[in-house]
């Protein structure tokens, strides 16, 4: 290790600089991978193992001393990606290529279970897709505006940068105009929703209160000293 | 010499943010229940 102060010699400064970088971006691999699997839904059990050994990584940089980006903040990031994600690849299924395999399967077979919004007349409109009262409506809204922004945020929030972080906030607080209106709007029609389902009320409540918990975010970011993200 | 004014802020930005998530909560519970209460009264 250098001892020298000279211009251009290194320091171990650099050193713990460089040895930090190297062991987040190694971390960081392991969880985009975790990630991609599991905003696919369909193969997010692949995704978990994967996301969580490289949160492993970054717990194990963390205690060793290494400056890594602070475990709180990769949870949300990766949390905040992985519902838009999520949300975009169902409901773009579900507004562009609803009479593939794949969505009258799985959607269908979601409608079934939990939200007769996905059965109940399912591609009997001219648009396709699901045929509950305000579903389109609320997917040609959100996915071009919301969760692209959300995704190209939790990115930038990733990273650290400063309009990652304020975006984060804008985004999460479009979350809450989502959910309110949403779930009103399942109410209002509850009696198309949850007609006939395998599972009503409970069945969808219980898997629906992951995409919700992107709100636990905004007493943090509200909370959170800003100085740590950088421009 | 500014402590107090900005950990006054910070207390009322406390407050306003439980209130909001009382707030919010309470409502997705509101509707959990009303959607029980539709669940009990009909033949789904």
């Amino acid at each position: 290790m250098s001892k020298s102060i000279s211009m251009g010699a290194r320091t171990a400064l650099d050193d713990h600089h460089d040895l930090s970088r190297q062991a987040q971006w190694q971390a960081d691999k392991w969880m985009i991978g975790g990630s991609v699997f599991m905003g696919t839904a369909i193969l997010g059990l692949i995704g978990l193992p994967l996301f969580m050994y490289g949160l492993m990584l970054q717990v194990r940089a963390q205690k060793i001393g290494l400056s890594v980006r602070p475990i709180i903040v990769t949870l949300i990031g990766y949390l905040v990606i992985i519902d838009a994600a999520l949300n975009s690849f169902g409901w773009s299924l579900d507004m562009i290529a609803n009479h593939t395999l794949l969505a009258r399967v799985f959607l269908q077979g979601w409608g079934n279970l939990f939200d007769a919004g996905y059965y109940w007349h399912y591609n009997e409109l001219w648009i396709g897709g699901a045929t509950a009262p305000g579903e389109k409506a609320w997917e040609i809204a959100l996915l071009p505006i919301v969760f692209c922004m959300r995704m190209a945020a939790g990115i930038a929030f990733l990273q650290m940068k400063r309009w990652g972080h304020q975006w984060l906030v804008v985004t999460c607080w479009f979350g809450v105009v989502i959910w309110i209106g949403y779930v009103a709007n399942m109410t209002i029609f509850a009696d198309v929703r949850y007609s006939g389902v395998v599972f009503p009320v409970v069945g969808w409540w219980l898997y629906d209160i992951f995409y919700i918990t992107p709100f636990l975010a905004i007493p943090y970011l509200h909370t959170v000293n800003r100085e740590i993200f950088s421009d | 010499m500014n402590e107090q004014p900005i950990s006054q802020q910070d207390r009322r930005r406390r407050r306003g943010l439980i209130i909001f998530q009382i707030l919010m909560y309470g409502y997705l519970l509101m509707m959990f229940v009303i959607q029980m209460y539709m669940y009990s009264q009909r033949d789904w």
